[in-house]
């Protein structure tokens, strides 16, 4: 029995001690967040949310100001736009690759999967070419756009996923009932993949949010989102940790409670029984 | 709504589904598709609904090809194996749906609606999701959805198979009894003969993608067209011998290692002109064959009663054969004992063909 039990612990030992920088790291991220006067530089003195004045306050770096609210709401816009159009591409598309027989379909289907493979960086001068054409450079739907695009060939298949687990029944009898492809997919596909839904969206919505490399070449430094603001800030002189630190726990709250809303989300796609044929 | 298959063939690749397939359908008529699974009933019915696109052929609605028309403007309702509800709408959501694609107003659609849930016995269960109601219920609900646009044409891919056996026979008649009050031409997909022959018109037997014979259940009973029909169709199925046919002083006999006999003139008149000796298969259903006296001797192997009669199987030589009896009938297996063919209801198959040398 102690034997038996000594073995069960090791995983946890194991895991316990890949995961504890971790956890540091984000106990200090917390501590520093809502701590002041910080002590021998980790320990708080005294808590307060005096970190948090950017709430209220304008923040200022160098000769440029903004404030947290602008930032956080362009940032939501622009994850926003990038998850929608994310949504409503591999929507469409993953009914037509799951559905539709054409020419190349494979082909296509095989090509998306190389394409998620293409790192984002190295099309970014590419992009910034086609968004200057097309005069969108340094507009945030422009960029949400070229983002998007970067998350379309994976969402592709994972709204295709859904799709395969309706039965073809489903969709004959309701070709049978009088509804155009058109007309099946957002009367019948859609409802019965909402969850589904959920998840693309969220899927394309927190890889805008992660975002920098794209939001830092493509938008000029006059308009930020948290993730350039954060970077500014990081660029000056003095740093102040604690006021970085409770601004990154706001950058994180919406892909926090998003991943939550994911899980479950997931979980709910829907399983269907009956027989084929 | 009359219904043509005009040389219908589907091909996947190298597989032949449906193989040159001619059938005409009259309207108001029940047919049955019957074959074993895989022969092509499905493929079939999804080239009549439009689904698929025939390799060669064509598909005829009242005298119209309408090869090229996609399903929704066929007319035609369908019920599928695995009943196909939308599993997010509530019942009546389901049972309306295809009215509410044609804008009819909701208080029309639910007139119909009621109209059909009463007739079909689902009033009940109109606010649930198709998740809440049993497999009966649900395949109701289905013929509801197929009928409520008041179809042409009713198509039913095996609408049976997923019930339990006594649900099965409840609807069997309930569904035989809807189509003749509704009068609405039909066609009914299964591999169950019996399906087929309580419930059908006339029966269309399909085998690798090739109809067999087609006709009314006792014309298939009575006169199958090849040993494919015949082994398919009736409980016990037929017995088959193989034999020769051989005339001797203008009389034609079959003859066995084990048996000779005469066949009667009505048989004789059907095969005066097949030269003698002839390889034939005899095939004689269980019930036509009499236990008691007789020239053809058997041993009694096993005696199954069954209530309203009883299924007695012997050997004749090294062959199997099945029996009907009295249900008074008993007997000891290894028992010796005379038997009699009625002479009238003996089938003759080519034994290279398969062909029915009496049709
Ligand atoms: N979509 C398809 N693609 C390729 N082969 C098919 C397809 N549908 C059916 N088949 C083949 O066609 C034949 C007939 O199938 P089906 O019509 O479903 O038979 P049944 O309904 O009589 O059981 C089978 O051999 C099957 O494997
Ligand atoms: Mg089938």
């Amino acid at each position: 029995m102690a034997y038996k039990r000594g073995t069960k612990a090791i995983p946890y030992l194991i895991l316990g001690f890949v995961a504890a920088p971790f956890l540091i790291m984000y106990v200090g991220f917390f501590l520093r967040a809502f701590g002041e006067k910080m002590v021998l530089g980790i320990i708080p003195a005294q808590w307060g949310i005096y970190n948090f004045r950017f709430l209220w306050q304008p923040i200022t770096w160098g000769l440029e100001q903004t404030t947290m609210w602008t930032a956080f709401g362009n940032t939501m816009f622009f994850a926003t736009l990038s998850g929608f159009i994310v949504t409503v591409i591999c929507m469409l598309a993953g009914y037509a690759l799951s559905r539709v027989e054409f020419r190349g379909r494979s082909f296509f289907l095989i090509l998306q999967l190389v394409l998620h493979a293409v790192p984002g960086q190295i099309l970014l001068i590419a992009v910034f070419f086609l968004l200057l054409y097309i005069g969108l450079l340094h507009r945030i739907p422009g960029v949400a756009l070229a983002r998007a695009a970067l998350e379309i060939p994976l969402g592709v298949w994972m709204a295709k996923g859904f799709f395969d687990g309706i039965p073809w029944d489903v969709e004959r009898a309701a070709m049978v009932d009088g509804c155009t492809r058109l007309q099946v997919w957002y009367k019948i596909f859609l409802p019965l993949v909402k969850p589904g839904i959920a998840a693309v969206f969220i899927w394309g919505f927190l890889f805008a949010w992660h975002d920098f490399i794209y939001v830092y070449t493509l938008l000029p430094g006059t308009i930020k989102v948290m993730a350039t603001l954060i970077q500014s800030l990081l660029a000056t002189e003095v740093i102040d940790y604690g006021y970085l630190a409770a601004l990154s726990l706001i950058y994180s709250i919406p892909p926090l409670s998003l991943f939550i809303f994911l899980q479950r989300a997931l979980l709910k796609v829907p399983i269907f029984g009956g027989k084929g044929t | 709504m009359k219904v043509f298959l005009d040389r219908l063939s589907k091909y996947f690749g190298q597989v032949k589904a449906v193989d040159n397939l001619t059938l005409a359908i009259e309207d108001g008529e029940f047919v049955a598709l019957l074959g074993p699974s895989g022969c092509g009933k499905t493929t079939t019915l999804l080239t009549i609904a439009g689904f698929y696109k025939p390799t060669a052929g064509f598909v005829l609605f009242d005298d119209k090809v309408v090869n090229e028309l996609p399903p929704r403007e066929r007319n035609i309702g369908m019920v599928f194996q695995s009943y196909a509800l939308y599993p997010h709408m509530s019942v009546l959501d389901n049972i309306t749906f295809p009215l509410r694609l044609k804008k009819v107003s909701r208080k029309e659609r639910e007139t119909k609606a009621k109209a059909l849930a009463s007739l079909l016995r689902i009033e009940d269960i109109l606010e649930r999701k198709p998740a809440e109601i049993s497999g009966g219920q649900q395949q109701r609900v289905a013929l509801a959805r197929a009928l409520i646009k008041e179809p042409g044409l009713l198509l039913l891919d095996e609408p049976l198979s997923n019930l339990d056996a006594k649900l099965r026979v409840t609807m069997r008649a309930e569904i035989k009894r809807l189509q003749k009050d509704l009068g609405i031409t039909t066609i009914l997909v299964t591999h169950d003969q019996v399906e087929a022959m309580t419930m059908a018109d006339r029966i269309a037997v399909l085998e690798t993608g090739k109809l067999q014979q087609v006709g009314p259940p006792e014309e298939l009973y009575n006169s199958p067209a090849n040993l494919f029909v015949a082994g398919f169709i009736g409980t016990p199925p037929m017995n088959f011998l193989a034999a020769t046919l051989e005339k001797r002083e203008g009389k034609f006999f079959i003859t066995t290692e084990r048996f000779c006999l005469p066949l009667p003139d009505s048989v004789t008149m059907k095969i005066c002109q097949i030269p003698t000796p002839h390889d034939v298969i005899v095939g004689i259903r269980p019930e036509n064959i009499s236990i008691g006296q007789g020239e053809i001797r058997g041993e009694i192997y096993v005696v199954e009663p069954l209530g309203r009669d009883t299924l007695v199987s012997l050997h004749i030589g090294t062959e199997i054969i099945k029996v009907i009896a009295p249900p008074t009938f008993r007997a000891s297996p290894g028992e010796q004992v005379q038997l009699t063919f009625s002479e009238e209801k003996v089938h003759l198959f080519d034994k290279e063909t398969g062909k029915s040398l009496l049709v």
